[in-house]
């Protein structure tokens, strides 16, 4: 009988060991387990290369092989006739390939044993499933169009990059039931990746880092492809990447400023997918939850669409000239004046970090911005502000090119919400914004 | 298996042990043009001098792979126990189809428990293993003589050949 590769996603989950066989060319058969076969697309997989093997030695010289490979729900068994083509040590596949099998070793108790070398790609040159009585399938996880269709919807009726990517984690709670999920944007000048909202964690995180290539979020924004992991692994895991981030900056002031990484402690399942603006990327969509096996493939294709389509409305956004002030929006200066103990706001000049009284807040340019609203507030009694005109303040060091302002006054705008309550930044029209301030503010430059 | 002499000689007792409990019994040959084929069996038994092994398959499920025996002879075959992936490899170049014995058919029957058992313990259902492993009702017999045995659990040792 024959079936297509692509329904077979399932049994390349790694779930269940498959078998090749391959032959010498001195006609000596070899048979062995491959710890992981990934499905490339309709026509092509690729098997984990971890070590010089025989099955290696005779695809090298005899392209042609047969894998088994086995549905993990249904138990039953597909053979598969392949045609060894190339292998590929760098890009997109391989490091999908080493993220995934990084999952697999753990779930296999083969942490430090598992590691890739290449990532072989076989042609499939035909499939068939073998004779036998296997268990009925599982209702096919439903990929609901009509759901798909509204959210999409939701997505591009967002006004402003803030309500986007809150609609974005709304919906992938309800309806489609992913309750743990971040979105973190890339800072393109920093080289590394910034949380800017997060669902279903204690701490939200706001602020946290992780750096290209570190841990599943780090490969996804590196690679800019989409990471899953089935079970939980502590190689791709972000506690170590965390750690690690930290040492290679050689973080000097200690791990005190750091904002901790929101994530759940028993985590099992996590999918990490790019977001991207064509080539530019924006960032990365994160989600994970406590069951092993929770992101699928089907799971991968709808995050992709919804990822893609975030990508693009967050691109459109970007290039909105500044709207006048709102009508109604209260005139500048009728926020009620500041009362109580003043606050006392300190910056490091060496990196911009911004302390409030004794508690760390921001850094980088989101703390030079803030650093400047407030000298603003405190020497001209100004606290309407454009988009603009933080734009061309040399001092707060944007780049040029794809400078994402607006990623950063949310960030700004969430941290002051967590942690300093007594100032808050309010939007107030496209491409502007108000800095509210409750308590009146001593301001302590602390030079390099 | 064959020493420098070429005669057989026995298979090591405890390999002999391993191979007949309840291991992945997986089977491949090749045909004319050097493609194998494969085929998970369902069971093992070891001749009682262990110079001989002969690996039970469901016909219905061996694609070409018992023509290819018949043809010329080439086989390797894994034995891996799930829960430890301890993977042991052995091959033969004198594979033919032997008649089925009740005594292979028992073997069948027995092999299926540990097995199954085998893979509850990491965390499948009887019900996945059994639809896995299937409920033979015609068996095809493969004896041969192994002349090299490897292991092949995961691992640095990988590959290597296994003194006999």
């Amino acid at each position: 009988m024959a079936v297509s590769l692509q329904s077979l996603r399932p049994c390349f989950e790694g779930a269940v060991p498959a078998v090749i066989a391959t032959c010498a060319r001195d006609g000596t058969p070899n048979v062995s387990y491959i710890s992981e076969v990934h499905y490339v697309d309709a026509q092509h997989v690729a098997l984990s290369y971890q070590f010089f093997s025989k099955t290696r030695q005779n695809v090298l010289e005899n392209p042609r092989a047969t894998v088994i490979v086995i549905h993990p729900c249904t138990g039953a068994q597909y053979r598969l006739a392949v045609r060894y083509l190339r292998t590929e040590d760098s890009g997109p596949l391989f490091e999908c390939m080493k993220a995934k099998l990084a999952g697999i070793a753990s779930h296999a108790g083969m942490t430090g044993v598992f590691h890739l070398r290449g990532s072989d790609v076989y042609r499939v040159e035909s499939v068939s499933q073998v004779y036998g009585s296997p268990l009925d399938a599982p209702p096919a996880p439903e990929v609901d169009v009509t759901i798909l269709r509204a959210c999409m919807s939701r997505l591009s009726a967002a006004g402003d990059l803030a309500s986007l990517l809150d609609a974005l984690l709304d919906m992938l709670a309800d309806p489609i039931g992913i309750e743990h999920a971040m979105v973190l944007m890339h800072d393109p000048s920093g080289e590394r990746l910034y949380t800017v909202a997060s669902r279903g964690y204690e701490e939200s995180g706001v602020g946290a880092e992780v750096l290209p290539g570190a841990g599943i979020i780090g490969t996804a924004a590196q690679a800019r492809i989409p990471i899953r992991i089935s079970h939980a692994t502590s190689e791709f895991g972000y506690g170590r990447a965390m750690r690690e981030d930290a040492e290679r900056r050689g973080f000097t002031a200690g791990l005190d400023d750091e904002i901790p990484f929101p994530g759940l402690p028993g985590s099992q399942s996590q999918i990490a997918v790019p977001i991207l603006a064509g080539e530019r990327l924006l960032g990365v969509l994160f989600a994970e939850s406590e069951a092993t096996g929770r992101f699928g493939y089907d799971e991968e294709d709808g995050f992709m669409v919804l990822a893609s389509h975030v990508g693009a409305v967050a691109a459109l956004l970007e290039d909105e000239p500044a709207a006048p002030p709102r009508e109604g929006t209260p005139a500048a200066g009728s926020p009620a004046s500041p009362r109580g103990a003043p606050l006392r706001v300190r910056r490091y000049a060496e990196n911009d970090s911004i302390f409030v009284d004794e508690d760390y807040l921001i850094k980088g340019v989101a703390g030079a911005i803030l650093w400047r609203l407030l000298r603003a507030h405190v020497e001209e009694g100004r606290n309407e502000h454009t988009n603009r005109e933080l734009r061309l303040d040399p001092a707060i060091h944007l780049p040029d090119l794809s400078e994402n302002l607006e990623a950063r006054l949310i960030l700004l705008a969430r941290r002051l919400e967590e942690r300093c309550p007594a100032l808050r930044i309010e939007k107030t029209g496209r491409g502007r914004f108000r800095l509210h301030v409750l308590r009146p503010v001593v301001l302590a430059e602390i030079a390099r | 298996m064959t020493g420098g002499t070429g005669r057989a000689t026995p298979l090591d007792a405890e390999l002999a042990a391993f191979i007949q409990g309840g291991v992945s019994v997986v089977v491949a040959s090749r045909n004319a043009e050097l493609v194998a084929d494969v085929v998970r069996g369902c069971g093992c038994r070891v001749a009682r001098d262990r110079c001989s092994v002969t690996v039970l398959v469901e016909p219905s499920r061996a694609g070409t792979l018992l023509d290819d025996v018949a043809g010329n002879g080439a086989i390797a075959v894994v034995f891996s126990q799930p829960s430890t992936h301890r993977t042991i490899q052995l091959k033969g170049t004198d594979a033919r189809l032997v008649a089925v014995t009740a005594a292979d058919r028992t073997v069948a029957a027995r092999h299926l428990r540990p097995w199954v058992d085998d893979l509850c313990r990491i965390g499948y259902t009887p019900a996945f293993a059994d639809a896995v492993r299937g409920h033979p009702q015609r068996l095809a017999a493969i004896r041969f003589t192994p002349t090299a045995a490897f292991q092949q659990t995961p691992g640095p040792g990988a590959g290597q050949r296994l003194a006999t």
